[in-house]
């Protein structure tokens, strides 16, 4: 018996010897939901073309940071991680991550990298991740509807008069056929969606560093205002006050809404799960002119002391080429290079060079506690939003907000 | 004599002793397996939670004793102290209303009558669905625009303009009520019905012979003598009431306006949305204290009366 453990014992490792000589090594990478277009497309190119693997594991949007957060206490994190990248300074600030800085500098196309990312990606003048997927903020119009309306469809709207008024024609038309659509309750589709009203008239939410909370604004006044009249006036559905993001794409897509906020991620998602839909991308405008974005999407970030750091570099590397940024454009994400993304997305929809410029121009909040104060369906700027888009005291909810949003910064660990 | 009582009784004891000892040895040995599940999937993590509260203790990143500060910090977490407090409000309501739906079905489906196992399955139905799955459904039944509810209201003309019922508090927290007490009366009927069962009949000839009314039967014969299947009745929906976080978070999402917050839901988001497992250990910690205590208040109002077997 001790005889056939110590043969079985020698035969494997003589085969893992063999394995571990003749292949290269495989890095273990994970993505949340949203990547599952794009991603294992990426992956598998990368595995074809090179004797180092990828081994993707693809993780529930909710559960990617708790469950990275116990795998990273149990040592069994992955090696690297496309992270949400609002997330990258929180996890940067816990210690959880490997400092690139040097190998990032080195990169020759590292200035042309999406700046809302890099900015994201540096936590104390270090860099902890670089862009991965982008997505950014626009606002969707129904061509179909815009034209029994009696509105140009070619044409979308270019200031907040003109949302509520081809809003209000739209919603002239009677029926199930509402104006405008928002999800009332969801504070990642409003920071993504509504905020860049406010940058494109000159406001913020919060300042630079993320270290004070700046609600009390004319601007975000403003564009309540603008949101507040369309709900008066019945121009969006009853369901949007309680919508907690699960609408925030199925609305628009039913073909019943004339005019809504969305992102790049609907191009898409329109052109292959709902090819009936005739839609317009523009920007999100500013009250008389300009326009802003939420540069959103994923960060690429490495677990602090990965010994598979070469082949994630190597990855990264491939995933920053040309194919690799047309693979990612053609399955759903925006390119990251603005040095190449013309040229990835120039077979593409002529609408996601829209989506692209809005992304190269975009903004994103930085702060260390962005789920407390933003995404958390409890936190203070959900909370805020339902209040002041529905209820009826503003100016009590923007206070209580900007007090609360204060002390949550102000409570947070400084390291 | 002396000397043989003396001398007798003594060898057969020692045996008896020995064989009890073995006797409570091999019980030891039954009750093994479920004693082993008890500490390694309740003690054990009963005394992690705590140690746990002891630790400023991130999802992520270093953690750090720091004693009982995190109890000194919920003194000042108002927000804490109000989801307790409408969790208490939830609770109150809850459980009255379970019972006032509860108790007349069980009632009603006690006796044998025609179709009386129809009546039961219909009535005990809903508490085999789990509360997520239950959850859902009632969140497309309440919802404004595809559900049931309002849109039915509204295409029967009863009401002129759609209503949400989950814009805000009133009409959201009875929404809550009705489903639980939907899901939760079909069980606490069947606990109410066995109670109501195991009262012997002839007691309640022996009233009835001695001219006792059917309301009088009820409060001098049934309800004393169903007092223990009342306790048990009573704790679970306390205790299960006081635990609730499913309904909340999948229907409300702690909304409108983190007016339905429970106590549950707010150690749920310290832990798992701000990452502060210390802090979440901390809360459910205090959460237990007062969930034993409440047992315990409870379980000595409806105590056994002297004398009483």
């Amino acid at each position: 018996m001790r005889n056939l453990i110590a043969k079985l014992a020698l035969a494997a490792a003589v085969l893992g010897g063999g394995i571990s000589a003749a292949a290269a090594e495989t890095a273990n990478i994970w993505v949340r939901a949203d990547g599952s277009n794009f991603m294992p497309r990426i992956v598998d190119a990368y595995n074809k073309a090179h004797t180092n693997q990828i081994k993707l594991d693809i993780i529930p949007n909710a559960e990617i940071i708790p469950k990275y957060g116990a795998a990273a206490a149990g040592g069994t994190a992955p090696d690297a991680l496309s992270l949400d990248l609002i997330y990258t300074p929180s996890f940067a600030a816990a210690g959880q991550l490997e400092d690139i800085t040097d190998w990032a500098k080195s990169l020759p196309y590292f200035s042309s990298l999406s700046p809302a990312h890099v900015k994201t990606g540096t936590y104390k003048d270090h860099i902890y991740g670089l862009p991965f997927s982008a997505d950014a903020s626009v606002l969707i119009w129904n061509k179909k509807l815009f034209k029994q309306a009696g509105l140009d469809p070619e044409k979308g709207p270019t200031n907040w008069a003109e949302i509520a008024a081809d809003a209000e024609k739209v919603n002239a038309l009677g029926g199930n056929i509402k104006g405008f659509y928002f999800s009332g309750n969801c504070g990642g589709c409003n920071i993504f969606t509504f905020t860049p009203l406010i940058w494109a008239s000159g406001g913020d939410i919060l300042s630079e560093d993320g270290s004070k909370a700046t609600l009390d604004s004319p601007q975000l006044r403003g564009a309540i205002d603008l949101y507040r009249s369309m709900v008066k006036k019945d121009l969006v559905p009853a369901g949007a006050q309680t919508d907690t993001g699960a609408n925030f794409f199925a609305a628009f897509a039913a073909g019943n809404i004339g005019i809504s906020p969305s992102g790049a991620f609907a191009i898409g998602a329109l052109n292959t799960q709902y090819p009936d839909v005739d839609y317009g991308v523009t920007f999100l405008p500013g009250k008389d002119s300009g326009w802003s974005s939420f540069a959103g999407g994923d960060n690429f970030v490495v677990t602090k002391g990965t010994p598979k750091l070469a082949v994630v570099k190597e990855f990264l590397d491939f995933a920053y080429s040309l194919e690799g940024q047309t693979i990612l454009a053609k399955y759903g994400s925006l390119p990251v290079r603005g040095d190449i993304a013309k040229e990835a997305l120039k077979d593409l929809d002529p609408r996601y060079q829209i989506a692209a410029e809005a992304m190269a121009k975009g903004r994103t909040p930085y702060s260390v506690v962005f789920n407390d104060l933003i995404n958390s369906a409890n936190g203070p700027w959900t909370q805020m939003i339902n209040e002041v888009f529905f209820g009826d005291d503003v100016d009590g909810a923007i206070a209580n907000a900007q007090e609360t949003m204060q002390s949550i910064i102000d409570q947070a660990p400084q390291k | 004599m002396t000397s043989i009582t003396a001398a007798t009784p003594a060898p057969p004891r020692a045996r008896k002793l020995t064989g009890a000892g073995r006797r409570q040895w091999i019980g030891l040995l039954y009750v093994a397996p479920a004693v082993a599940l008890v500490v390694v999937f309740f003690l054990i993590p009963l005394g992690m939670t705590a140690w746990m509260s002891l630790h400023n203790w991130p999802l992520m990143g270093e953690r750090s004793y720091i004693g009982l500060g995190n109890y000194v910090a919920i003194l000042h977490d108002t927000r804490f102290w109000n989801a307790l407090r409408f969790t208490g409000w939830y609770t109150l309501v809850v459980t009255i209303a379970i019972f006032a739906v509860a108790f007349p079905l069980a009632l009603f489906v006690e006796r044998p009558r025609p179709l009386t196992n129809l009546y039961r399955t219909m009535f005990f139905m809903p508490a085999v669905v789990g509360f997520a799955s239950a959850s859902l459904l009632w969140s497309w039944l309440l919802n404004v625009d595809s559900g049931l509810f309002s849109p039915a209201a509204y295409d029967l003309g009863l009401i002129d303009r759609k209503f949400n019922l989950l814009a805000t508090f009133q009409p959201a927290f009875w929404s809550i009520i009705a489903m639980v007490v939907w899901k939760v009366a079909g069980f606490t009927m069947i606990i109410l019905m066995a109670g109501l069962q195991s009262i012997p009949q002839d007691l309640q000839e022996a009233a009835v012979i001695d001219g006792a009314g059917p309301f009088a039967r009820f409060r001098a014969i049934t309800l004393p003598l169903m007092r223990r299947t009342l306790a048990l009745a009573l704790i679970l929906s306390v205790a299960g009431s006081i635990l609730a976080f499913d309904q909340f978070y999948i229907i409300l999402r702690g909304g409108p306006r983190n007016q339905t917050l429970t106590a549950v839901y707010w150690i749920f988001n310290q832990s798992f949305v701000s990452f502060k497992l210390g802090y979440g250990a901390a809360l459910s910690m205090v959460l237990l204290v007062i969930l034993v205590a409440l047992s315990l208040v409870q379980l000595w109002l409806l105590r056994k009366p002297e004398g009483l077997d």
